[in-house]
């Protein structure tokens, strides 16, 4: 059985009248990155800020290895590694001040030679020059400093939003190797991103959170697999296909037309066999597709 | 963590000490000159000419101009009091909220440390500050005018403690009114606001019995020079005031941070 580390029960949270999330209820696994997934306003700086007890909870809990994540609960929070959407530092402190200052929290923990030793290596790994002053960083290299705090002590969970903002490509690809060997010594890793390319390709399972609600929780291939799929047909008459299927047309070009279709390829193959089909293409939706998918068929409902 | 806060601190507090030390310095040099020959006739007869509550309220009646002891137990004070008690309150009103003003504050609150340390540490060394300034004040005064005359040195020892009874309780007035809002920018003008209409207060208090009460609402009442002066002692009640007003408004600060939204 999987040992969970961190569970998120029926959070809520409203600025005043407006609904930050609401009973939102998530568990991430030991040893997994988990995908936090949503558009701008979702709601997934609420619940990672209501995680890091920066902001007061409506209702609903936080357990960090079963036992409820209080924001002075010390113990706990030196187990957790984060790095805030924007990254805002000591600007007074040189790269080695604030990984000194950083360290020095850490003591007590009695792991300071590994983590001096783990400093070094990110250090090396992302390429970043210690005697340069926060002021005079890059967003890029502020950025790289945010990933050695996060990961320097050795957490046993950390908290990412919206971690590659501001790295260049190859530094990317470094960060991800990061993760991955992460997540091979057990870490678990919750990573919130609006960039589902990045998601898909990193993370073990993945949660939708759209109007402040989880809607989907799963595996990258469970959220996808919502038989949606992409239909580019070529017919005689294509205005008759697509009122008959009764789907929803994405384009027409001639008499060629696209559209969604969540029916199961049985029921498709089947309708279409009542049309002169000359050229047909049946497209897998990625995970970018479905959530394009879940969050239009939120807004044609907050229409109606 | 304390260590990081001193060196923050120190800058804004070198710059305020020194500029009040230069000032003080300029004026004992040129103090001599100023009273000297017929000068202090006339500005006794420029005394003579106000009235009895403006001599009263400025130390005046109990504190002659003619030496710059003099000077400092009348207007001196009320100037050493108005700068201590600004860079308190502006020292209480942003201890902790520069940590949210500049976004740090979600690395702060990821740090393995409890809030209550963490504001805690940022007091202590406020604190320091703020009686390290007015040390350095005194102590200043004590050489500077014992070398340019003979002061009655007890006396001035004494006067030189009384800022820190107004300073730590505006210090701690700021900390506590910082805790309802995110932005030092609107901590900045309450901060002045706050000395100079408590200055004020104590003022208008000084002007006749009806309005005497007013010294209740200023925390410059705390200082009570005049009692030093006539006295040559602190008055016991105003510490246990000013100590208790400290301890409620610190408790309550700590209370309200606590709990409060740090984004």
């Amino acid at each position: 059985m999987q040992e969970t580390i961190l569970e998120i029960k029926n959070l809520t949270k409203y600025y005043g009248k407006v609904k930050g999330v609401e009973d939102l209820s998530l568990s991430l696994y030991k040893g997994e990155i988990f995908g936090f997934i949503g558009p701008n306003g979702a709601g997934k700086s609420t619940t990672i800020r209501s995680v890091m007890n920066l902001i007061n909870k409506n209702s609903g809990s936080v357990l960090f290895h079963g036992k409820e994540l209080l924001r002075d609960d010390v113990e706990a929070k030196s187990k957790i590694g984060y790095l805030p959407s924007e990254v805002f530092l000591y600007d007074d402190l040189t790269v080695k001040g604030i990984f000194d200052h950083h360290e020095s929290f850490y003591k007590k923990y009695g792991k300071i030679e590994a983590i001096r030793e783990r400093r070094k290596e990110l250090v090396a790994r992302l390429k970043l020059d210690e005697t340069r002053k926060i002021e005079d960083l890059s967003l890029g290299n502020l950025k790289k400093v945010g990933i050695i705090l996060a990961l320097m002590h050795g957490p046993e969970l950390i908290i990412m939003d919206e971690p590659t903002s501001g790295l260049d490509p190859i530094m990317q690809s470094v960060f991800y190797d990061l993760l991955k060997e992460e997540r091979e010594k057990g870490t678990t890793v919750f990573y919130s991103s609006h960039i589902l390319s990045e998601v898909s390709k990193i993370c073990d399972r993945v949660g939708i959170i759209r109007s402040g609600r989880l809607i989907k929780a799963g595996s990258v291939d469970e959220v996808r697999d919502k038989q949606l799929t992409f239909v580019t047909v070529t017919t005689d008459d294509p205005d008759a296909l697509v009122n008959a299927l009764g789907v929803k047309l994405l384009s027409k070009e001639g008499t060629t037309v696209r559209f969604a279709n969540d029916m199961s390829d049985d029921d498709l193959i089947k309708k279409l066999a009542a049309f002169r089909i000359r050229k047909i293409l049946i497209e897998e939706a990625t995970l970018e597709e479905m959530f394009m998918h879940y969050y239009t068929e939120d807004q044609e409902d907050a229409k109606t | 963590m304390q260590k990081r806060e001193l060196r923050v601190n120190l800058k804004g507090f070198l710059i305020w000490t020194g500029i009040m030390l230069v000032l003080l310095l300029l004026i004992y040099l040129v103090y001599p000159s100023i009273v000297g020959d017929d000068n202090g006739s006339k500005i006794d007869e420029m005394v003579k000419a106000f009235p009895p509550e403006i001599l009263k309220a400025f130390n005046m009646d109990i504190a002659g101009l003619d030496t710059a002891f003099g000077w400092l137990k009348s207007e001196g004070f009320v100037f050493l009091y108005l700068i201590i008690g600004i860079y308190s309150c502006l020292l209480g009103s942003t201890i902790l909220l520069k940590e949210e003003s500049e976004k740090t504050i979600e690395y702060m609150a990821s740090l393995p440390i409890t809030r209550r340390k963490a504001a805690i540490d940022k007091i202590i060394v406020s604190l320091f500050y703020i009686l390290a300034m007015i040390v350095a004040l005194g102590v200043f005064n004590v050489i500077a005018l014992n070398i340019t005359e003979d002061p009655d040195t007890m006396q001035l020892v004494l006067l030189s403690i009384t800022p820190v009874y107004p300073a730590v309780v505006l210090f701690a007035l700021g900390l506590f009114l910082s805790t309802f809002t995110h932005k030092t920018k609107k901590m900045l003008g309450i901060s002045i606001g706050l000395v100079f209409a408590a200055y004020i207060l104590s003022v208008i208090s000084e002007m006749g019995a009806s309005v005497e009460g007013f010294k209740y609402l200023s925390v410059f009442t705390l200082a009570d020079s005049r009692w030093v002066i006539t006295n040559s002692e602190l008055r016991p009640v105003y510490p246990l005031i000013s100590l208790a007003l400290f301890a409620i408004l610190i408790i309550l600060s700590l209370v309200r941070y606590q709990k409060k939204e740090l984004v």
